[in-house]
């Protein structure tokens, strides 16, 4: 690959001011974060912190740090759980085609739209029955059902672009489908296992509605919930706010930039190999 | 599953069978497992999605055909009431109104979109040092609880302290209130959102393609095609299946989107930002006194509209698939 | 075969997850309000930890009621839907302390026991404060502590404009110190006019000091609130912003020391001490002069029905403890509320003489589900900060507004 031509080097310079105007909201944030209160509505706006205050992450140092250990297992859970159910579903309905699989497509599809917060309501007397109000299993079960229907869908999508050849090859080697499954088409959907276990983590890690109806209780909270430290009923922190925003998303990051890092390797070596 | 569809698919089943079949094995011995475990394969996530979906839909189906108080809604007892609460909702004056936002809403935001989010992923998709990290860094704002990234934009679009408004004002241009006029809430919401779902585009058409053999560049190039005539021969055409899928599920996500709308207007000034969303939110949680059965109301219209959508995608992949 | 066998050990995975999780959750008490010496309370303090005083407060009031106290804190917003799903499922906290307006749909919806089934006594509690708690002649809930709004001024800035702000006693008067401070290029008044309940809360001072009446919303009174609002907006003295304001984002506006008036809420008194300026606090005025009647703000502590009646009576003994005169002193102190017992008001006045204004204000406010509206109020409320949005928008005129929020308010 080339990769240090002068010509590689002016698209990086391309790509550093795109990859800015999309996180010039982000870098906002982290402005605000630094603000004293009596500058956070300055006409016209400080573009810099200026007399800026350490006070936001004194806040979120001393309180949030627990919670974002149990975010981290939240995140974890629930992409272990969505790839366990969803790529086995987008593999059967890809490849398998078995009869009432459009249907079951299309259920998924529906029970995507079912607004977050009535599902909140079915879960909370679910798990009041199953006994999972407040857990951490609880939570990552309910965080699963914001990506299962999206990670079947795409697994259906990526896998139905897998040739046939391949396949028919491993079943000519006298694998059996599961045998296929695991040892074929797992390697060869690397791309999309990634990609669905990437939102599975985002979106627990984002979740709000589901943490605070199912585990608001308990000793297990995930981050979104420690930002409602500094939301009080009459007030809010915005410097301790937008702290906890950006110290919760600096390590998700640097794990994104790693994750990003090991499977863009990894999918050139697929790539070789096939 | 009833008994006519079993058979009928059965024919096609072995129909397709045969058809993948190697030649030269007995056909038995590959058909029979297969709809066996086809259905294995699936056991899972049908088990999973009859424990935690099926109650809260008849939950939200319950609540619509019901109405509902917020005596009857804990102490139970709420006589059925048919399509009153749907009748209520569609002659309500707001809905007309909320029913063109959440279209206007819903066509920009996927427009946009998808069309910022392919660009980005066919830039990224040339190699160059770097690019695999900024791709990583573009995803950072989906870490971000909504409530701060929807609250991050109020505060840029805020009408006398916000950048944007600054800004307008080094060039000349005079300040625009874009969240407290109903002739720009919409547009200010959309711009959110627009910039919220870029990530997801992003990541998913990369993927795809990602997915695509370099060697079908290779060929095209030695026949010289320029890189335009590779992107509308070569790309989209195998990235329709993930464009497809893009696009289904951005177009579900967006119908769905409430928290940046509510954070950054309340669906206001006077309803000019609201969508079917925000309003199911609004009469089902957004005041003090909860209107279950309309809010219900709305979001299963919202559940008919995805449906559509959903049908519409299954027509054309069939198309596709017979052509 | 090796897949087989890994999908049977995932299926034992996740089974067994489930098991310990089920198994741990009915090892702890916090989820099963009928059993053992451990009483839950819900309140709307998530800015509080468990280090904080407020939780010292509960544990120390459990101890000597005999019990332990499982304590969370909810967002305010979410609490209301919480305890709705709670108290339908059975499973409703053995205290809950909501914000005021919500404890008339919460006693609506029966999740709340009344002052005759829990023995407690509210009889030194103020009338007016009390009054939100109550409905068709019951009582619902104690308030902890009460809040309500005023005028915060900026006196660096009127000073150097010439204005006092003692004669600042109407309409009139204080729409021209308005105009006087944006003579002097600087900005008049900031206040909350979102569409949320925040709203209505901001706009009822001005709308019951014009005279006017939650019944009558179209009110020729009502209209003329709504103007003075509208007026300023077109003339200038107070921002655009407003209209999507939160009383924190007005607050913060106050803050950059640019506006000379601010309304806001007793809540603020521990933030106007870190203001970069000397600050005062005027009563809201009334249109023909005089103080104008202000909303209470502030929380109500109830006592949720319970399957195990017996329960009360320890949750009876953790309430009283936690509005003894000494306690609501301490609580209210660290919240910034006024006492809602008289003589803790003196109390409050006597330790810090800038309360004084405020322990006034609270006693000449009301309630916003008084008058016997009850659960009718939410209804007119949206109506009335609808009006106002369209007003202030520039989508109607004060008048069509408010005509339009009265038939609003009037169906159904």
């Amino acid at each position: 690959m080339t990769t240090s031509t002068p010509r590689a080097w002016w698209k990086t310079g391309v790509g550093l001011v795109l990859t800015g105007l999309m996180l010039f909201p982000v870098y906002w944030m982290i402005n605000v974060s630094f603000t004293r209160d009596q500058d956070m509505r300055a006409t016209p706006p400080h573009l810099f912190p200026t007399n800026g205050t350490l006070d936001g992450y004194r806040a979120v140092l001393d309180q949030q740090l627990p919670y974002l250990g149990t975010s981290f297992l939240v995140g974890l859970g629930t992409v272990v759980l969505t790839v366990a159910l969803a790529a086995p579903a987008g593999y059967a309905l890809a490849k398998l085609r078995p009869p009432g699989g459009p249907a079951l497509s299309f259920v998924l599809l529906i029970a995507q739209m079912i607004p977050g917060i009535i599902m909140a309501m079915g879960f909370y007397a679910i798990f009041l029955t199953l006994g999972v109000l407040n857990t951490l299993p609880g939570l990552i079960l309910a965080d699963t059902t914001l990506a299962v229907p999206f990670g079947v869908l795409i697994f259906t999508a990526f896998m139905s672009g897998i040739p046939d050849e391949l396949l028919q090859a491993a079943v000519v080697d006298g694998a059996g489908r599961l045998r296929t499954f695991w040892s074929v088409v797992l390697p060869v959907s690397r791309n999309s296992i990634v990609t669905v276990s990437l939102f599975a983590f985002l979106w627990s890690w984002s979740d709000f509605i589901f943490a605070s109806t199912l585990a608001g209780g308990g000793d297990h909270q995930p981050i979104t919930l420690g930002i409602y430290h500094y939301i009080g009923n009459n007030n809010q922190q915005w410097n301790a706010i937008m702290a906890t925003a950006v110290v919760a998303s600096v390590p998700a990051a640097v794990l994104l930039i790693l994750a990003q890092r090991y499977v863009s390797m990894g999918v050139t070596a697929g790539a070789v190999k096939d | 599953m009833p008994p006519m569809t079993q058979s009928s698919t059965t024919a096609r089943d072995r129909g397709e069978a045969a058809k993948t079949a190697p030649p030269g094995s007995p056909p038995s011995r590959v058909r029979r497992p297969n709809r066996w475990l086809a259905w294995g394969f699936l056991a899972p996530v049908t088990i999973y999605l009859l424990a935690f979906y099926a109650y809260p839909l008849y939950r939200n189906v319950e609540l619509s055909l019901r109405e509902y108080t917020v005596r009857s809604f804990v102490q139970g007892g709420a006589p059925f009431a048919g399509l009153d609460n749907y009748r209520t909702v569609l002659t309500d004056a707001t809905f007309g109104p909320t029913l063109a936002h959440t279209v206007v809403f819903t066509a920009a935001s996927l427009a946009f979109q998808f069309t910022i989010g392919m660009a980005l992923a066919l830039f990224f998709h040339q190699h160059f040092p770097l690019s695999g990290t900024l791709r990583a860094l573009i995803l950072v704002p989906w870490l971000l609880p909504l409530i701060v990234s929807a609250s991050t934009w109020s505060w840029l679009l805020n009408s006398d302290s916000g950048l944007v408004n600054a800004a307008l004002g080094v060039v000349g241009v005079d300040p625009v209130n874009w969240l407290t006029s109903p002739g720009w809430s919409l547009t200010s919401v959309i711009i959110a959102n627009i910039w919220i779902g870029i990530p997801f585009n992003l990541v998913v058409l990369h993927s795809g393609l990602q997915a695509i053999p370099t060697e079908m560049y290779e060929a095209s190039a030695l026949d010289g095609a320029t890189g335009w005539q590779r992107f509308w021969s070569i790309t989209f055409p195998l990235l329709r299946p993930v464009s497809a899928i893009t696009l289904l599920l951005g177009l579900v996500y967006t119908l769905k989107v409430f928290d940046i709308i509510w954070i950054m207007t309340r669906g206001g000034p006077t309803g000019s930002s609201a969508t079917l969303a925000t309003w199911s939110y609004r009469l089902g949680f957004g005041n003090l006194l909860p209107e279950f059965g309309p809010g219900a109301a709305v979001g299963n219209l919202l559940i008919v509209m995805a449906l559509i959508a959903g049908l519409v995608y299954i027509r054309i992949e069939r198309r596709q698939q017979l052509r | 075969m090796t897949g087989l066998s890994r999908r049977r050990r995932l299926a034992a995975i996740v089974v067994t997850a489930l098991a310990a999780a089920a198994g741990s959750a009915c090892s702890s008490s916090a989820d099963d309000p009928a059993g053992g010496g451990a009483y839950v309370v819900w309140d709307p303090y998530p800015q509080f930890a468990d280090d904080s005083d407020w939780v010292a407060l509960l544990k120390k009031c459990g101890t000597s009621a005999g019990a332990t106290v499982e304590r969370t804190g909810y967002d305010t917003t979410d609490l209301t839907n919480k305890a709705l799903l709670a108290a339908q499922q059975g499973n409703s906290p053995d205290v809950l302390i909501v914000d005021n307006p919500v404890i008339s749909t919460l006693a609506e919806a029966g999740a709340l026991t009344t002052t005759d089934d829990n023995k407690l006594d509210v009889s030194a509690m103020e009338k007016n404060l009390l009054g939100a708690g109550q409905s068709e002649g019951r009582t619902y809930g104690v308030p902890i502590g009460a809040n309500t709004l005023a005028l915060y001024y900026n006196k660096d800035l009127l000073t150097a404009a010439g204005v006092d702000p003692a004669t600042i006693t109407d309409w009139t008067s204080l729409s021209a110190a308005l105009t006087t401070v944006k003579a002097k290029g600087k900005k008049g008044i900031t206040f909350s006019a979102i569409g949320t309940e925040e709203g209505s809360f901001q706009f009822l001072p001005w709308f019951w000091g014009s005279g006017a009446q939650l019944t009558a919303l179209d009110s020729p009174q009502a209209v003329s609130a709504l103007t003075l609002w509208t007026d300023w907006l077109k003339q200038g003295h107070a921002p655009n912003s407003v209209i999507n304001n939160t009383q924190t984002t007005s607050w913060q506006e106050f803050a950059t020391g640019d506006y000379a008036f601010a309304e806001n809420g007793t809540w603020q008194l521990a933030n106007a001490e870190k203001l970069g300026f000397s600050y005062g606090t005027i009563a809201i005025p009334a249109s023909a002069g005089g103080p104008a009647p202000a909303p209470t703000g502030g929380e109500f502590v109830s006592i949720p029905v319970q399957k195990n009646t017996g329960r009360y009576e320890t949750s009876q003994k953790l309430v009283t403890c936690l509005t003894n005169a000494d306690n609501l002193l301490t609580t209210d102190t660290t919240l910034s509320y006024v006492a809602p017992v008289a003589a803790v008001q003196d109390r409050q006045a006597a330790a810090d003489p800038k309360l004084t204004v405020w322990v006034e204000a609270v006693r000449a406010a009301k309630g916003r589900t008084g008058d016997n509206l009850g659960t009718r109020y939410p209804k007119i409320s949206e109506a009335l900060w609808t009006a106002v949005q369209a007003a202030l928008s520039g989508g109607k005129s004060p008048r069509e507004a408010l005509s339009a929020a009265q038939a609003a308010a009037t169906t159904r």
